[in-house]
């Protein structure tokens, strides 16, 4: 990771606009929401593929609606390269939404793809997964994902998100890998269902 | 009335004696608690002692009810020694019970390996604490 100035002034600007514009609220409210819900979609479909999707879908959503929020509150302009994009991301986006700074590591040689490596993830607090859900394959902080293909989708920019590794599944880290697909042209944001 | 979590630390006691104690315990439990409408107090203290074990019982307000025996040594053990393990185990069962994945209503007991290992910890830090 490079320490040129635009880190720095992405890091000043996410503390900045997290400390003095964003309501807050309890971390325990918001992780035993979040919990619920996503035993609520396992009760519901059964099968953790299918949960996984529904996840992403509630993200994307979630993440058209949160960049104009974004925007708006941080004032930033647009992001020069996609080194930018990822910086303003884990810097600002989830330290003004989540208050954590995910670490930007593994650039291909590219520079298009990236991975985010979460330390610690107010999604997941006290919540252990059962043994079924870790052999369906269930991503819990799926939703992550969805909101970045969301959010980057509206400033034009088509991007595929996906977990690799998840400390609830024993693994040693949390780590989302973000490929840039490709910039979106003037038209119109591909509607999905 | 099913017990959701049992350990045993000892080297000398079966199991199943522990299954008979914590019953019996129980029994204990709701005498105390339904003579007092006034339960303010989560700690219930010494329940009773049978052989060389000591029967200690604590109540949450959700009515969960934990239960602590130990052998009896010749040294004593304090009221605040045995408050702080009890708290810290109520600790460890809230911690278990904020899990999304967790059923509450269910009659089976705590699966969770987190939560055993919690247990692990406390008994084996009241062990060098308490010396039992």
């Amino acid at each position: 990771m490079s320490s040129n100035p635009a880190v720095k002034q992405y890091k000043a600007l996410g503390d900045e606009v997290w400390k003095s514009k964003v309501d807050k609220i309890n971390a325990e409210l918001f992780t035993l929401t979040y919990g619920s819900m996503v035993v609520q979609l396992v009760k519901d479909f059964e099968d953790y593929t299918e949960v996984n999707k529904q996840l992403e879908k509630m993200g994307y959503n979630i993440g058209q609606r949160m960049i104009e929020d974004f925007l708006a509150r941080s004032g930033i302009g647009r992001c020069s390269e996609f080194r930018d994009t990822a910086e303003a991301v884990s810097k600002v986006g989830f330290k003004m939404f989540l208050n954590i700074t995910p670490n930007i590591t593994n650039w291909s040689s590219d520079n298009k793809e990236f991975s985010l490596i979460f330390d610690e993830n107010p999604l997941t607090d006290f919540v252990e997964l059962p043994d079924e859900a870790l052999e369906g394959g269930l991503w819990y902080s799926n939703v992550y994902c969805g909101v970045l293909r969301g959010a980057l989708e509206m400033v034009q920019m088509q991007v595929e998100a996906h977990f690799v590794s998840d400390i609830l599944r024993g693994d040693e880290v949390t780590e989302m890998r973000i490929k840039l697909i490709r910039y979106l042209e003037e038209e119109v944001p591909v509607g999905e269902d | 009335n099913n017990p959701l979590f049992i350990k045993n630390f000892s080297t000398s006691h079966p199991d199943l004696k522990y299954h008979y104690i914590a019953h019996t315990s129980i029994d204990v439990i709701e005498e105390r608690v339904s003579n007092g409408p006034k339960n303010l107090d989560l700690y219930l203290g010494l329940l009773y002692a049978m052989e060389d074990l000591a029967v200690y019982g604590y109540i949450t307000n959700t009515r969960v009810k934990l239960v602590v025996v130990v052998s009896v040594t010749d040294g004593i053990i304090r009221d605040a020694d045995m408050k702080a393990l009890f708290r810290k185990i109520h600790t460890a069962y809230v911690s278990n019970v904020c899990n999304p994945f967790y059923n509450i209503d269910s009659q089976k007991s705590i699966n969770s390996k987190s939560f055993a290992r919690s247990i692990e910890t406390i008994g084996i830090n009241a062990r060098t604490t308490l010396e039992i």
